[in-house]
């Protein structure tokens, strides 16, 4: 923890922690200074002049409060006459040229210009010349669409793109009411990273060519979740709606600030998941090739439990912890051999040192944890003489290629529950669709060891059964993801305290305490 | 028993059983135009067959085909069919049965035989309309509840209440009536309301019994569900009442119930009260011998009549705004011409009766025709009255219902036979 | 001070009242006169001949909506949705797309009012920045066979033209 200082904002006195800029040190206490251009991953550069601050003594009677560190003492100014009328007149100048074409922009709704314009101008524009025509419509790279009228020149996505994935595809060139962002002549913005530049971009210069005008803003439901598309299990916000009589569909993922996980980023191949969502899924419940009622499946299923011999579980690494104590709690009851094997999650090489990692599987800890064998060896072994295989949602297809699938399984039964409908629930004996991680609330730990909690955030209009729900059926003992939850309580000691609605939104680093608690 | 005595009882039953159902057509028409008028707009009149509208009397039709093409529905959470059926039944026999005992004209006399102008010919008279007319309410009973509904139910429960409370004043308004005529027989009373009073006022129950009157019209608003008495409907707090769930031709039986039951009651107040089939000042006797003078005025006065009648058509039929062409002129001259032509026909039978001998059969049957129109003129009249009652009156609340029959009308109309047998007794 | 408050004395207490007889004869004379009036000379009803006689449409009156066009016939419209967001009845679907004319950088792919849903306020027409949406059709009266007749499509409400002039458009408070 760093240590508190006490500075004084408009006269009042205020506690702040120390070694941090003014932006930073006030907003942490609720009081917001506007800035444009400052962005706390990116650091201070000063061009916007939005965050114009005054101080009473000591040192210039203006200084920009990003550069300036919060210092003992301190009076700050900020809603004297001279301060609101600089931040009206920056205001002003930004929307010089700005073409106010916020009926047709992306970012209306969550525009920095225009909530600046509400708080702080106001004010009719003065122009009578008319304004500076650039590009439009630029198409960067990477699925970012530039429109460099709407532009700022904040230079956020410049030093983005410079500081943080060392790419440097973007540069301001030209100068005064001519400066614009613009790629270097054919070099597109080609980095995993790029799509961020569309969230730090204050205004709407930045678009996404994915979400453009799929949906306005204010319609979408914002859920804190986790992406499940990489061992890192950065935090996101699933932006969601359900239109008039259409389902609820995800239209994208943003990163959430997670300090422990992934800070303010996330990787464009995290942002783009969201569509398997919404695509491919299995909705439906088969006895071979036919459609049937939920329960008739599960009816089925049952007589083809009681009948097998030796029946193997399978679990993906995806599911949550939940889902994965009852399936083991299942596997118990059926006496069955429990294996976690998903080799082919592993993509060896595709990882990086910042927020991608080599594991497609989000919850791969959990599997180690929870002490469930995910080894070839041991895998094919038990399926050398099974003769019921229970797949929860394990995509082998990415372990074994068709032909290998088929010798895998030779004659085995095969019970399929999965989110989407691949190879395997094709040629599955029964098929049974389970709901996927933005349907469930769950608890998954990600390669850091940190553990996090995401809530239930799209409610499908045909909802699906989720894996405790199915395992339940089977005859798991664990009738739901809420007895899961007080099981899983007992396997890992640190979590016995919380509840998962008070498992802090940076989730929990079981790191320094998760080797002396786990018992299972 | 001869072809005459069999043709005559053929009539007599279908005049009772016919024009009740005649007259539902003609009820709605003037509830529907005389509220229209009332309120100072048109009613329905555009339903046509090839452009004619009858004043709007096709919009009849139309309904009636409506009702009977729309689709029959017995929801599936009513449990007892058959009552629910039931019901409308029940409504509509009761009240067409009930005028089975109202005399429409004079015994007629025939060859030296008489035969009597009533549906039923039974002496009980009005103890039958009484007992039906109690009855009828078991059909709204019935109906509320076998709709398992509760608005059905409310409804059927208040009709049961109102019915009882304004039975009693209703009943006792006629002891007093009985006590003056000495007869429950309906022809009788209308026969002794053919005499004059003092020799010249005509000895009308009205005039007799003006309290009763008033009780027994209040009462018989009442067990009809008329408005201001219509609470088993109540539209603004219980829907429709009893017949929420009755759709199709199940809810026109019970539609066609109210309007015989209000002609019935009509009938029954005219009867007792008006005279019945009594042209006032002319009782039959004189009637028969004044026969031809009579004919001969009317002779005169239908074309006179309707020569001012025509130029009303001429007037009111018309498009009251600009139009080429316009065919409610068009509709008029030929409306005009039909009754114009009904006008001869009634010319050429009236001559009939001039030419023939006075004193035989013929004279008998003009007069009876006469006075089956003077009854029924009487009681379109009278179901005039209850239209007009009831675009004026607004709906009593129900406990104002129940103080005005058991606080008001119940005194009263015990009063009335206190003062009545007093009278009565003094002057015997 | 606050609003004016009129006492209207409370009736039916005097004896002529209770006896409610004379009152509902009083009652019934006015009705009758209403009735007889009008039996003798229908020329004066209170009402609008109106199949034939159509009613004169004020410029302000909110008809059926339609979707205002550019000169060369494109829509105006570039899909902000901000009359999807503001319609308290949600009648209006959008789906927004690209537009390649120039005009605009976006337009509506599909613009949907259900009618039956609607409740005619206007306030998409309040709420358009563009004045891409109007009711100035004079269509007060939307009759159709099924339900889908009453799902108005993007060509539907292009179709269909103001039925008065700019000047009266503007001059009506628009």
């Amino acid at each position: 923890m760093a240590d508190k200082i006490k500075l004084f904002v408009n006269g009042e006195e205020v506690e702040v922690e120390s070694g941090k800029n003014l932006v930073d040190a006030v907003s942490a206490v609720g009081i917001e200074i506007p800035h444009l251009c400052y962005h706390p991953a990116l650091g201070a550069d000063g061009n916007c002049r939005m965050c114009l601050v005054g101080l009473e003594e000591g040192g210039p009677p203006l200084v920009p409060a990003c550069k300036t560190p919060a210092q003992e003492g301190m009076k700050v100014l900020l809603d004297a006459e001279h301060i609101r009328k600089i931040q009206h007149d920056v205001m002003e100048f930004e929307l010089i040229n700005h073409p106010i074409d916020c009926p047709v922009c992306d970012q209306a709704g969550e525009c920095k210009l225009q909530d600046y314009y509400m708080g702080y101008d106001r004010k009719d524009s003065r122009m009578t010349v008319p304004q500076v025509t650039k590009s439009k419509k630029l198409d960067f790279g990477g699925g970012v669409v530039h429109d460099q009228e709407r532009c700022i020149v904040c230079g956020r996505c410049v030093r983005f793109l410079r500081q943080i994935t060392k790419t440097g595809e973007l540069g301001i060139i030209n100068r005064t009411d001519t400066a614009r962002v613009n790629i270097f002549p054919g070099r597109p913005i080609d980095n995993r990273y790029g799509l961020n530049v569309v969230d730090l971009c204050p205004v709407g210069a930045m678009t996404s060519s994915d979400f453009r005008f799929k949906q306005r803003v204010w319609f979408l439901k914002k859920v804190p979740s986790v992406c499940h598309g990489c061992a890192k299990g950065c935090s996101i916000t699933i932006d969601h709606n359900r239109e008039k009589y259409q389902d609820d569909i995800i239209y994208r993922f943003r990163p959430r600030l997670n300090q422990q996980v992934n800070g303010y980023f996330m990787c464009n191949d995290g942002r783009l998941s969201y569509r398997r969502e919404n695509e491919g899924r299995l909705t439906q419940f088969r006895l071979g090739k036919n459609e049937r009622d939920m329960l008739d499946v599960i009816t089925g299923c049952n007589k083809e439990i009681a009948h097998s011999r030796k029946t193997v579980v399978l679990v993906s690494p995806d599911l949550s912890l939940e889902q994965m104590v009852s399936v083991k709690a299942l596997a118990e009851k059926l006496g069955a051999t429990l294996s976690g094997f998903s080799d082919g999650y592993i993509k060896t090489g595709d990882g990086d040192d910042y927020l991608i990692s080599d594991d497609k599987a989000a919850n791969r800890k959990g599997l180690e944890i929870l002490g469930i064998d995910s080894s070839r060896k041991s895998f094919e072994e038990a399926m050398a003489d099974a003769e019921l295989l229970i797949n929860f949602n394990n995509d082998l297809s990415l372990s074994y290629d068709e032909s290998g699938i088929r010798s895998l399984l030779g004659d085995t039964r095969t019970i399929a529950c999965s989110t989407h409908d691949d190879e395997l629930t094709g040629q599955a004996h029964f098929a049974l669709a389970i709901s996927s991680y933005s349907e469930y609330a769950g608890t998954v730990i990600n390669c850091d060891n940190v553990l996090q909690h995401f809530t239930k955030a799209v409610t499908k209009n045909n909802e699906l059964p989720d894996v405790c729900a199915i395992a339940a059926e089977l005859g798991s003992p664990l009738q739901n993801a809420g007895q899961a939850y007080a099981e899983l309580q007992r396997a890992i000691g640190a979590l016995s305290e919380y509840q998962p609605a008070d498992i802090p939104a940076e989730g929990l680093n079981l790191n320094d305490s998760e080797a002396a608690n786990v018992t299972a | 028993m001869s072809l005459l005595d069999i043709l005559m009882i053929a009539i007599r039953v279908a005049f009772s059983a016919f024009v009740p159902l005649c007259f539902i057509a003609v009820c709605v028409w003037m509830e529907r135009r005389g509220a229209g008028f009332i309120q100072d707009r048109s009613g329905p009149n555009r339903a046509n067959i090839f452009g004619f509208r009858a004043a709007g009397l096709v919009q009849n039709l139309a309904d009636a085909a409506k009702l009977i093409f729309k689709e029959d529905i017995i929801s599936a959470h009513i449990k007892h069919k058959f009552f629910f059926v039931l019901a409308p039944i029940i409504v509509f026999f009761t009240a067409v049965v009930s005028f089975g005992v109202v005399p429409f004209a004079d015994t007629l006399v025939i060859n030296g035989k008489s035969y009597i102008m009533q549906g039923i010919p039974i002496d009980i008279g009005i103890l039958w309309f009484l007992a039906l007319a109690g009855f009828s309410v078991y059909g709204i009973i019935l109906a509320g509840w076998s709709s398992t509904n509760k608005y059905g139910i409310l409804g059927g429960l208040r009709s049961a209440a109102q019915v009882i409370s304004y039975e009693i004043p209703m009943g006792l308004a006629i002891v007093s009536l009985l006590i003056v005529y000495g007869t429950v027989n309906l022809n009788e009373i209308a026969r002794f309301q053919g005499e004059l009073l003092f020799g010249f006022i005509p000895m009308w129950g009205a005039i007799l019994q003006p309290l009763a009157l008033v009780i027994f019209v209040v009462a018989a608003f009442a067990e009809t569900n008329r408005t201001p008495f219509d609470l088993a409907e109540g539209e603004s707090e219980i829907v429709a009442g009893f017949h929420v769930e009755y759709s199709a031709m199940k809810f026109a039986v019970f539609f066609m119930g109210e309007y015989v039951a209000l002609f019935v009651s009509s009938a029954m107040i005219v009867t007792l009260f008006f005279g019945g089939y009594q042209i006032p000042f002319l009782a039959t006797k004189t009637l028969i011998t004044i026969a031809k003078p009579l004919a001969f005025v009317l002779m005169i006065g239908l074309p006179v009549g309707m020569y001012y009648f025509a130029g009303w058509i001429r007037r009111s039929n018309i498009s009251h705004y600009p139009r080429e062409n316009d065919p409610r002129a068009f509709e008029a001259k030929w409306y005009i011409r039909c009754f114009w032509g009904l006008i001869v026909i009634v010319e050429l039978l009236l001559l009939a009766i001039l030419l023939c001998q006075s004193g035989g059969d013929t004279i008998n049957i003009f007069v009876a025709l006469l006075q089956v129109c003077t009854f029924l003129v009487k009681v379109t009249m009278m179901l005039f009255v209850y239209i007009w009652v009831r675009w004026t009156l607004p709906r009593f609340r129900y406990d104002q219902l129940q103080k005005l029959g058991w606080q008001m009308l119940l005194p009263l109309a015990l009063l009335n036979i206190f003062i009545t047998s007093a009278v009565v007794v003094a002057l015997s | 001070m606050g609003a004016k408050v009129k006492t209207i004395a409370r009736r039916g207490s005097t004896l002529q009242e209770r006896i409610f007889l004379i009152e509902i004869f009083k009652g019934m004379a006015t009705t009758f006169g209403h009735f007889w009036r009008n039996l003798l000379d229908n020329s004066k009803l209170y009402v609008r001949h109106y199949p034939e006689v159509k009613p004169e449409i004020p410029v302000r009156w909110r008809g059926r909506h339609r979707l205002t066009s550019h000169e060369d016939g494109s829509v105006k419209c570039v899909a902000c949705f901000m009359c999807q967001t503001n319609c308290p009845a949600q009648c209006i679907q959008i789906q927004a797309g690209e537009r390649l004319d120039g005009k605009a950088e976006k337009m509506p792919v599909s613009f949907n009012i259900d009618l039956l849903e609607c409740i005619y306020c206007g306030y998409c027409v309040e709420a358009c920045p563009l004045d891409a949406i109007r009711m100035d059709t004079g269509i007060y009266s939307v009759t159709g066979k099924d339900r889908e007749s009453f799902n108005m499509g993007i060509d539907d409400l292009l179709a269909k033209q103001g039925a008065f002039t700019e000047e009266d458009y503007k001059k009506g408070g628009a």
